[in-house]
């Protein structure tokens, strides 16, 4: 009897092994230590059930499989998110600091930063990997640190590393608490991570509440319109939540459509890692310049941050730079914390989560800009 | 490689432009749309 045809467990490769055990160790980290659980447990399942030999999951016409082209290659769930996204945030914050801005657009230097080093290391310099210049530039949008344009950027650029890509950008938001505190100490002095800043903030009408999201598609799909498709459904679904006569829509894209379409990118996106496609020396890689991309544009962020503490006349703590990087709101709850340690009197949590919803919009614009530049360099 | 730096260059250079016009659109409007006192005092 032909077993081996239809035993998976003996037609186990090392690499399903490998995987297997990577599955289970995102599950557990999701369940056991509440690592961002609501990706991580899906993420590790697909990737459990990518693995099964001869499962079937992920070979054409496989459900995974079926999934990710309709989701993924189409590049409708990242879209989605993106309408869920904008119907959570927020961007009071930013609109009565507008100025914060500026901060999300420094803080994509890690992107591009990133970018250039992985090219070197790969076609562009070094030829020591197999990153070419679409490669590059999908593995510089991890500094995005943000999951939806990162796999979308990713996708249109047809990157051999999408799965190790879209696994880094979310595993390292998570990380956020642990990668930034040390830069942000090491960048600023104590004087300058206790300064207090201004709670005194002008309020913001319901009319600019509105407008903020049609003025922001229209100033960047003008400008860069390859972001469109994403700045698009962000401000849409803010235009859902800020409009006030959709209660109904604004809470579906808030929960049912977030709840829905993260179950189904995240099995998804685990369905990607099969051994074949992950594990090769170019993932390692690609996992250490994720980590060189988030602190990268911490470092950027606190410099124009520390630019504007001296231009302000000491009055913007340069800390809040930090928060230019989109990881929201992990990155604004580090530098309220810092602050707070620093001293015990200083909120900075508001100032903070102003950079950090800015840094949402600026990311979003970099993924455009990259889609935009790189065809017209290769 | 120059490719790649030129990428960089212009990168950075496109998103400060877009959002620094995004920017002053922002604060034009803030400035057009302030609330009026009887939202001041809702807020």
């Amino acid at each position: 009897m032909p077993t081996g045809e239809f035993l998976g467990f003996l037609n186990l490769s090392w690499q399903a092994v490998v995987m297997l055990i990577i599955g289970g160790i995102l599950v557990w980290l999701g369940i056991a230590k509440k690592v961002e659980p609501v990706l991580l447990v899906p993420i590790g399942f697909g990737c459990i059930l990518a693995n099964i030999p001869l499962g079937g999951a992920v070979e054409e016409g496989g459900f995974l499989a079926v999934l990710r082209e309709a989701g993924i290659h189409t590049e409708i769930f990242p879209l989605l998110i993106f309408i869920a996204i904008g119907a959570m945030i927020d961007f009071e914050p930013f609109l009565q600091r507008p100025y914060t801005i500026l901060l999300g657009a420094a803080a994509q230097f890690g992107i591009f930063g990133t970018f250039f080093l992985a090219y070197l290391l790969g076609d562009g310099w070094l030829h020591v990997l197999d990153f070419s210049l679409q490669d590059a530039a999908s593995i510089g949008i991890i500094g995005s640190a943000d999951g939806p344009t990162s796999i979308y950027v990713a996708t249109i650029l047809q990157s051999k590393y999408t799965a190790a890509i879209v696994v880094a950008a979310y595993s390292y938001m998570a990380m956020v608490p642990i990668i930034q505190p040390p830069i942000i100490k090491a960048m600023c002095s104590k004087e300058e991570r206790a300064l207090k800043m201004s709670s005194a903030v002008g309020t913001i009408s319901q009319r600019t509440k509105i407008l903020f999201p049609i003025i922001t598609v229209l100033v960047v799909g003008l400008l860069a319109p390859k972001a469109t498709p994403l700045i698009g459904c962000l401000m849409f679904g803010n235009l859902l939540r800020e409009c006030g006569v959709v209660e109904r829509l604004s809470l579906a894209a808030q929960n049912e459509l977030a709840n829905i379409v993260t179950i189904l990118l995240g099995i998804t996106v685990g369905g990607m890692m099969s051994g074949t496609e992950f594990l090769r020396p170019e993932t390692i890689l690609v996992f250490i310049l994720g980590i060189v991309a988030f602190s990268l544009d911490t470092v950027a962020g606190v410099l124009l941050g520390k630019l504007m503490y001296v231009l302000s006349g000491r009055k913007v703590n340069p800390m809040i730079g930090a928060c230019g990087i989109s990881a929201f709101p992990m990155s604004s709850r580090v530098v309220q914390k810092l602050g707070l340690e620093a001293n015990p009197y200083n909120h900075l949590l508001m100032h903070a989560a102003g950079a950090n919803v800015a840094g949402q919009i600026a990311s979003v614009v970099a993924g455009g800009v990259m889609l935009m530049l790189v065809p017209m360099f290769i | 490689m120059l490719n790649a730096l030129w990428i960089v260059l212009l990168g950075m250079a496109i998103i400060f432009a877009v959002l620094g016009i995004l920017l002053a659109v922002m604060i034009l409007l803030g400035k057009l749309l302030r609330p009026r006192k009887k939202e001041e005092k809702k807020g």
